[in-house]
């Protein structure tokens, strides 16, 4: 129980200290092929559940993540859904359970980028400043929405 | 030049070397990882399953161990509107007892799931082949690694078939900036049943509804109209509720079902749980249910259950259960019950 307590502490104090959006905006970014030009925070959120799964061309949604432990992961994991990566694992285990895969996970924003690039479909994240011509960017999440 | 060239020949070779793995090295979750399986390079393919052994102490019988199930997941998705999903399960791969030795008499094999779905837009996949019966939230998922307590409710199994065989459409939309999940199935044949279940239907339809009111709170609703294999031809109708609500780690849980028949011997039945989960630190849970259930051929039977559960990593839990009632010595006997269970 002290342990529940003493996290519980050091969340609401880390994320008092370093305020999600304050650190950076973190762009939403597709292929530049893709024909959507925005996208809403509700949509969003459905397509890293897996529970959106398909474009409006009909392609399936290829969501990325970085790694769990990446600053960047963490704060879009805060804003889209309040949540920690790792306070998602039962849901995951129940997709799992049900045939179906979390998000990929790739190893920087450069491989995100790159790949959202090259494959119709995928969905990434990176941060503001890493945005470049090669992708769209759907949405820039500046800080969490209130939920 | 012959520098140059050997200069050239080194940067090719470390090109040759380096390039698969800074290309591997983008993607980090290809391979295997401890509950989510393996992932069978860029194939679409995915293996993986779970297991769990269980040692059973009832209050007025033998006890009895077992691996209760060793199941093997196979999924294949590489992208396309199809995905194939199939679970192959072994169960009570190797038993003891009281009365019998270790051994792998009571083996059974089984294939419990075995589908393929297809995505026909955002709202709707099309699901043909042997399913889990959308009735209440339990009996989706069932698997011992996910629930909390190594016994099962009696309402989430006891007065349907927990599996049908045929079509299936799912999908969910999108009702006053909520998600709205449905799943509506017809059971007409047991022929794409690799290996026909235990009290199976012989033919039903049904639905389950959900709504997520909020982030926390889900409601669903059931109803079903069936025969099963093994009755005579006595046509059953099945009507359910169920609310789950989760907070940081802590849930509450209900299900009801209700079952009445078109024969005047067959009584209606009702029978139904509610469970709460409380974490006591961060890997530790304890669980209490209630249940209740009415039986055709003896009193409604009643069964408290207190639960204590140990989860150290997310795939992994460890359990154990007591239970204590009246007229259950049937379907939910007294006694301990304690279970290991990973999904890997």
């Amino acid at each position: 129980m002290n342990m529940c307590i003493a996290y519980a502490l050091l969340v609401t104090i880390l994320s008092a200290w370093f305020p999600v959006g304050a650190v950076e905006p973190i762009a939403v970014i597709t292929a530049v092929s893709n024909p959507l030009n925005t996208l809403s925070f509700d949509a969003l959120g459905l397509i890293y559940l897996r529970k959106s799964q398909m474009d409006m061309e009909g392609n399936r949604w290829v969501p990325l993540n970085l790694p769990v432990n990446d600053p960047l992961r963490r704060s879009f994991s805060l804003a889209l859904f309040s949540m920690l990566p790792e306070e998602q694992d039962d849901y995951w285990n129940i997709q799992y359970f049900n045939g179906i895969s979390p998000p990929k996970v790739m190893a920087s924003e450069e491989a995100i980028l790159r790949f959202v690039a090259s494959t119709p479909g995928s969905i990434g994240y990176v941060g503001k400043q890493k945005v470049d011509g090669r992708v769209k960017m759907l949405l820039l999440i500046t800080s969490p929405p209130p939920k | 030049m012959r520098v140059f060239t050997l200069f050239n020949l080194l940067v090719a070779a470390l090109s040759m070397v380096l390039i698969p793995i800074t290309a591997v090295a983008n993607e980090v979750d290809g391979g295997y990882r401890l509950g989510t399986g393996y992932s069978v390079g860029e194939t679409g393919l995915r293996v993986g399953g779970y297991a769990s052994t269980q040692i059973n102490v009832p209050r007025s019988a033998p006890w009895s161990f077992e691996v209760s199930d060793l199941s093997l997941f196979l999924t294949w998705d590489n992208g396309s509107r199809l995905h194939f999903f199939s679970e192959l399960e072994a169960g009570e791969l190797l038993s003891a007892g009281s009365h019998q030795s270790l051994g792998v008499q009571n083996a059974q094999f089984d294939f419990e799931r075995f589908y393929l779905d297809s995505l026909v837009n955002n709202n709707l996949t099309v699901r043909l082949g042997k399913f889990l019966t959308p009735v209440g939230e339990w009996n989706l998922i069932h698997a011992a690694p996910l629930v909390w307590t190594t016994f099962r409710p009696v309402a989430t199994q006891n007065l349907f078939s927990t599996h049908a065989s045929g079509l299936m459409l799912h999908g969910s939309v999108n009702v006053v900036n909520r998600q709205f999940e449905y799943s509506v199935y017809g059971d007409v044949t047991d022929n794409i049943d690799p290996h026909r279940s235990k009290n199976s239907f012989d033919n039903a339809l049904g639905a389950h509804l959900r709504y997520f009111l909020n982030d926390t709170l889900q409601i669903g609703a059931s109803a079903a109209d069936f025969v099963l294999h093994d009755l005579q031809s006595t046509r059953y109708y099945l009507a359910g509720l169920d609310v789950a609500w989760s907070y940081k780690k802590f849930e509450l849980s209900s299900e009801l079902v209700y079952r009445t028949s078109d024969h005047a011997n067959i009584p209606s039945t009702g029978q139904g749980f509610v469970q709460s989960v409380a974490p006591i630190s961060q890997h530790w849970f304890i669980v209490g249910r209630y249940e209740f259930f009415e039986q055709i051929q003896n009193k409604t039977g009643q069964v408290g259950l207190l639960g204590l559960a140990y989860r150290p990593l997310p795939p992994i839990i460890w359990k154990l259960d007591y239970q204590l009632g009246s007229h259950n010595e049937t379907l939910a006997p007294d006694g301990f019950s304690a279970s290991f269970a990973i999904l890997f």
